[in-house]
């Protein structure tokens, strides 16, 4: 799909620029009279095609198109083709030259450009396994620690023992799973080199908002959640697996985060073309030095101290940020005035993708 | 005591295995496990399980070959345990007629009601195979299929053809998932672009007319992004 709008996309450039510069050459011709400044003008041109599109073929194509208007329309004899003229001929070929020259010339920018970017991407998923790696120690630590305890030596501990290292198993599992949950949705969105990034099928908001409450008040019961979403029935195109979990993940970073909360709000509303989705609790707030990098924080995170992961959300935001942003969203955080902080985050409700067929 | 139900095992890796097996005797079921599907097969003709759990990445055989070759023989409801990463794998796993499934990493908790909702659902099935039931019942909704009447609290409730068709649709297989496509196919018989769509907003309907909220559905559950599930489990 991508492949034949980018081809059209570009079909239509040089179409356009090309009636444009021939405008603008009759106009040229017809006030001065003089058709010394022609070819340099279509030179422009393909030079300005060259730059803009994918590859050799189109700035080839308009250098020959180039070529033939020069020759019908501005160079003796007019309105007819007639390539016996030397001189013709010799715009034609300088033409082809320049052509050739510059699309090979933005082709190599273009790579290298292309280049960069993905070393910068290699360097991210570098610091992110890094750093993953290094959280999963800890947990791993107690279980591994915990359950060869109880295997190998069950009767020299007592049973009050035994209970609570089986406890710990299960709470440094728990955080495990939802670090792995996340690790996958980031890696589910690189996977997709085609330059789609997540599959969108229309979802039910309330069917969404529904499957949210119901993950996290069974982990989190007691927690004070107040929800408002729009009474109309409405869909917004999304991977709702994702959304969920970034919903989640931001519901429960105020959980641990927000001490002193007393409220707990998510609210979604529409806005035009756009979805509104806002989580707001009226704890601490976040400190200043951290709320600049809180989406990216993790993959910059330098050796913290092996004791601080669990005061940090892991993985859990900066998932979100990736996850918000494969689908074309935004996603920002803020201290309020009045106390305690707002998450939120932006999706359209109008998708280019085409709609799930089943 | 025979007259425990039989739950057949098919999973390679061995600690999980030796977990569930776990859990489910000491809830009082009887396991026979397998690490290989082929000897699933036979073990599933020999032994009759009221119930088989199946792991759909097997060595041997792709576990939705599994499914494929037991419904040629035996309609036994099968649990399917599958990894998260995957929805599609498990809307295939439904739509060859699996009846549930379970995500890894998952809880005891979770395990034992999935497992409690298949059985009591497939014996009722069993103890109606003759007649159509009667009527259907969860919390305070009822259904009575004659008169295509649905109340709650006794209250009836007024459906439009297409919602009353989705509602019986549902409780008729109260417990199992059915997926968009099962239910769009079985209520209009074709889908086209904006079923799921249509689907939705009739369901939005439904709820709205049973007066569910987000967060508090008591009778039709969601699968995000796979389907619709009837509760079977009285609150």
């Amino acid at each position: 799909m991508k492949k034949f709008e980018k081809i059209f996309k570009d079909t239509a450039f040089t179409l356009l620029v090309l009636f444009f510069f021939f405008i603008i050459s009759s106009w040229i011709e017809s006030l001065f009279h003089n058709f010394n400044l022609i070819p340099a003008i279509f030179t422009l041109a393909v030079f300005l095609i060259s730059l803009t599109t994918d590859g050799f073929f189109y700035g080839i194509a308009a250098s020959l198109l180039s070529v033939m208007a020069l020759n019908f329309a501005f160079t003796f004899p007019y309105f007819k083709f007639n390539f016996t003229i030397p001189e013709n001929l010799a715009s034609a070929v300088i033409m082809l030259i320049v052509t050739i020259m510059s699309s090979a010339m933005t082709t190599k920018v273009k790579q290298q450009e292309k280049i960069k970017a993905e070393n910068e991407k290699e360097k991210m998923k570098a610091n992110l396994l890094r750093a993953v790696s290094h959280d999963l120690r800890t947990p791993l630590t107690t279980i591994y620690g915990s359950s060869s305890l109880i295997a190998d030596q069950y009767h020299s501990i007592s049973e009050e023992q035994r209970i609570k290292l089986a406890r710990g198993i299960k709470e440094d599992s728990e955080w495990l799973i939802q670090m792995i949950e996340n690790l996958l949705s980031i890696t589910r969105i690189d996977a997709d080199d085609s330059g789609v990034k997540v599959q969108k099928s229309p979802t039910a908001l309330e069917e969404l908002i529904d499957s949210v409450i119901l993950k996290f008040k069974k982990k989190y019961p007691d927690s004070p959640l107040t929800v408002t979403i729009p009474e109309e029935f409405i869909t917004i195109p999304m991977d709702a697996v994702l959304i969920q979990q970034v919903l989640i993940n931001i519901l429960e970073n105020a959980v641990i985060h927000a001490k002193g909360m007393t409220e707990l709000k998510l609210n979604v509303s529409i806005d035009g073309d756009k979805a509104l989705f806002e989580i707001i609790d009226n704890g601490c707030g976040i400190e200043k030095d951290r709320l600049g990098s809180i989406f990216t924080g993790y993959y910059e995170k330098k050796n913290l101290h092996v004791d601080a992961q669990k005061h940090n959300m892991g993985i859990g935001l900066s998932a979100c940020a990736t996850i918000i942003n494969a689908h074309d969203g935004t996603i920002h955080a803020e201290n309020l005035s009045t106390g305690g902080c707002r998450f939120y985050f932006i999706l359209k409700l109008e998708s280019e993708e085409h709609e799930q067929q089943i | 005591m025979n007259n425990k139900y039989k739950i057949l095992l098919v999973e390679d890796e061995l600690n999980i295995c030796n977990f569930i097996r776990t859990v489910l005797e000491a809830n009082s079921y009887h396991i026979i496990d397998t690490q290989k599907a082929v000897t699933g097969l036979s073990l599933l003709k020999s032994h009759c399980p009221n119930l088989v759990i199946l792991d759909l990445g097997l060595p041997d055989m792709d576990g939705t070959d599994f499914i494929r070759e037991v419904r040629t023989f035996s309609n036994v409801p099968i649990l399917v345990l599958s990894a998260r990463s995957n929805e599609n794998d498990k809307i295939l796993a439904l739509d060859l007629g699996a009846n549930d499934y379970v995500t890894k990493p998952f809880g005891i908790g979770e395990l034992l009601a999935r497992v409690r909702a298949i059985l009591r659902t497939s014996r009722i099935q069993e103890l109606d195979a003759d007649s159509v039931p009667q009527n259907f019942t969860i919390n305070d909704l009822t259904i009575v299929y004659d008169t295509r009447k649905i109340t709650v609290a006794d209250q009836e409730i007024k459906l439009t053809q297409t919602e009353y068709n989705i509602v019986e649709l549902l409780s008729l297989h109260a417990g199992k998932v059915m997926t968009y496509s099962e239910i769009i196919h079985k209520i209009w018989g074709y889908s086209d672009f904006g079923s799921i769509k249509k689907l939705q907003v009739n369901m939005a309907n439904i709820r709205k007319k049973l007066g569910e909220k987000p967060g508090e559905n008591k009778y039709i559950l969601n699968e995000l992004g796979v389907g619709y599930r009837m509760n079977s489990a009285n609150d």
